[in-house]
């Protein structure tokens, strides 16, 4: 039997007090408490849980867990997000901008859709999804992307998520709630990052839904601050002929977290997942992928490239699930990790559960430094021994950002990239 | 005139074992030497030696080049001032394509001279008019260095980088291993294109079938890290048809 543990005492506290104040509009109060009664049962993950054994969850002791928009108006006094702290916007992309978690029209360029509550669908195995729930509880507002299919033209929509409150006054919970009707195509850029505090604490949530035969590429760009621990679960749902694509990039924060669930319930359906993390200093970035096989003829790819420099460690757990009945899966996993400092750490872990006949399903992983033969044979051609490492560097997530088809967007990260990784930019154009 | 490569009693050593037991060569610019040697005899040692790649004890002897101790030099200083390694397995590098490598390289030669950056255009323009040459597809311009290249692929490959740098000293490491003849005939047609009274040439073979395509000035048999034997292209003929066991046999 589960002991409740301290932690979630201190959450179940904190939620009676703001109680009053989460709205039931984004998620209902019978939900909330379902949410909070399931994980004061199971507790948040930790070390020890399987799929967490990576991630680095210290901050959450010192974590105020109320959202910044439920505290007295004296301890949410910050000054106004100005339009020109933000990342700069993206041509033809309609912004939704919400501030710790809370929709900001102001810093929009639209209005949101009203938000309506939908059934909950099936989300990952309970275990790893408990910072789904705490999401749930806390939740204060919600990105609702309702895409119709009577649009000619894909929907271009980026949500912007600026997080300004440190996480010892209150957190913030990102929530996306996407739904792309049969036939319909969505391209969506997430974007997350710090404004005002670098040591905000980021639990994100997101419910996608993909109609038969829609199309949906996510960007989901993780720009955080140097202090930040970010959290975040992440379920999509495929039908039938339909495909999502994810990008899915790590820069910032001190401590970061994915997991990703991608069930291929459809027939034909498909999906995609590149990923892609640079860490260096004391950061550590962790990811969980899951991707569903439950329907026949459906096909996968997953694609990991990290680099952990100084002290940072980089994980990515990949692991793909083939389910009775769902025969003619084709699934592909190639997840490389380098290592750039001698004190860095890397784990990519593929794994794969099959229970069908007539797959197809390859995998490949491998983590290392960079190789000596190859670094020599630049040098033998007159490269320095720093260009030669950069370009080597490079070259590696160059598969993963290849990818990203947004030039602005590519753009931004392949700066932020050359930072994180320490390349001189202008090596971009010798690639 | 004054030897542009001098390698006085040259002694490595990999680990605890000894490599190369004094080796001894005078290499004039114009000329063509053939390094040719049994299987482990040190050849291709000499050839990794002398571009600079870590792994090697240095215990006796030196290597002057262009009047300059070689050893001195890191081994991107040592390709600047003109050392080129043609490498018996050249690396796959994905990511990296091979036009801004053999720009990259280029230009390093050319900082290394005081000279200007190459202009974009009228480098593409001659590596086109060299990969022509070369028999190689233009497909190639945009490839990464070497991925998914066959072995001949590679080693003309590496022909066309040697002919973009203009070398001083091109050290060919067994280019000639897994060329079919007519590969075998476009690489050396590659090298003879080089062949000039200011630049030398270190070809290292297992076999004396390359050099009835580049002919060499002098042929030197490497056994046991030691030449035991030199003369000019008719040593390699006689070599053909007496083996490595006659030279051995000779040095025991």
């Amino acid at each position: 039997m589960p002991m409740s543990t301290p932690l979630s005492a201190r959450i179940a506290e904190e939620y009676a007090a703001a109680a009053a104040a989460l709205p039931a509009g984004v998620v209902s109060a019978e939900r909330r408490r379902a949410a909070l009664q399931a994980l004061g049962l199971q507790g948040l993950p930790g070390p020890r849980d399987e799929n967490w054994k990576y991630a680095n969850l210290r901050a959450l002791e010192r974590v105020r867990f109320a959202p910044a928009g439920t505290l007295a108006p004296s301890d949410a006094a910050l000054p106004a997000v100005s339009a020109a702290e933000l990342p700069a916007a993206l041509k033809g992309y309609i912004r939704y901008t919400f501030v710790d978690g809370v929709f900001a029209a102001a810093l929009s360029s639209a209005r949101l859709v009203a938000a309506p509550e939908h059934e909950s669908q099936e989300r990952l195995p309970a275990s790893d999804a408990r910072f789904a729930l705490l999401n749930d509880a806390f939740a204060n507002d919600a990105a609702v992307l309702r895409i119709g299919t009577g649009n000619a033209r894909p929907s271009c929509i980026e949500v912007l998520f600026v997080a300004r409150t440190a996480a010892a006054k209150a957190a913030s919970y990102p929530r996306l709630d996407v739904r792309v009707a049969s036939d319909a195509c969505l391209t969506l850029v997430e974007r997350h990052v710090s404004l005002t505090s670098d040591a905000n604490f980021v639990n994100v949530a997101g419910e996608i839904d993909i109609g038969r035969g829609a199309t949906m590429t996510h960007y989901r760009v993780q720009q955080m601050g140097t202090r930040a621990t970010w959290i975040d679960t992440l379920s999509a749902t495929v039908a039938q002929d339909a495909s999502y694509q994810q990008h899915l990039v790590h820069l910032g924060a001190l401590s970061a977290r994915s997991t990703v669930h991608v069930r291929l319930a459809g027939a034909r359906s498909a999906a995609r997942l590149h990923a892609l993390s640079a860490a260096k200093q004391h950061q550590v970035h962790d990811a969980y992928a899951l991707i569903e096989h439950a329907a026949p003829h459906a096909t996968s790819e997953q694609i990991f490239r990290g680099i952990a420099a100084e002290r940072a460690r980089v994980a990515f757990n990949g692991k793909v699930t083939v389910r009775a009945g769902a025969h003619g899966t084709d699934s592909r996993q190639s997840l490389r990790g380098l290592l750039a400092g001698p004190e860095a750490e890397i784990d990519v872990r593929p794994q794969l559960e099959i229970h069908t006949d007539d797959v197809r399903c390859s995998h490949g992983a491998t983590a290392g430094k960079l190789d000596d033969a190859v670094l020599f044979y630049l040098l033998s051609r007159g490269l320095e021994p720093d260009t030669a490492q950069q370009l080597l560097k490079w070259a590696f997530l160059a598969d993963v950002v290849g990818k990203i088809e947004i030039p602005e967007l590519k753009r931004s990260i392949e700066l932020a990239l050359a930072g994180s990784i320490d390349v001189a930019a202008d090596l971009k154009d010798l690639l | 005139m004054s030897a542009l490569l001098r390698i006085n009693n040259l002694r490595v050593a990999v680990g605890d074992k000894p490599v190369l037991n004094g080796v001894t060569l005078d290499v004039n610019p114009g000329e063509v030497h053939a390094i040719m040697g049994p299987n482990g005899s040190g050849k291709s040692t000499l050839a990794h030696v002398l571009a600079g790649r870590p792994g090697y004890t240095l215990t006796d002897g030196s290597v002057s080049f262009l009047g300059r101790d070689l050893f001195a030099l890191a081994p991107e200083a040592r390709a600047r001032a003109g050392v080129f390694l043609g490498f018996q397995y050249p690396v796959e590098i994905p990511g990296v394509n091979n036009v801004y490598l053999l720009k990259a390289a280029l230009n390093a030669v050319r900082k290394e001279h005081g000279l200007p950056e190459v202009d974009a255009f009228e480098f593409l323009g001659v590596v086109r008019e060299k990969m022509k040459f070369m028999r190689m597809d233009e497909s190639f311009l945009g490839r990464a260095v070497n991925e998914g290249f066959s072995g001949g692929e590679k080693k003309r490959n590496e022909i066309l980088q040697m002919l973009i740098l203009e070398p001083k000293l091109a050290i060919l490491d067994e280019t000639d291993s897994g060329l079919d003849i007519d590969a075998l005939k476009i690489v050396a047609q590659g090298v003879n294109s080089l062949r000039s009274p200011e630049r030398s040439f270190l070809v290292v073979t297992h076999y004396q079938r390359m050099l009835d395509y580049i002919v060499p000035d002098f042929v030197h048999v490497l056994v046991n890290g030691r030449i035991v034997k030199s003369g000019d292209r008719t040593l390699a003929l006689e070599l053909e048809r007496r083996g490595y066991e006659w030279v051995s046999d000779a040095a025991a």
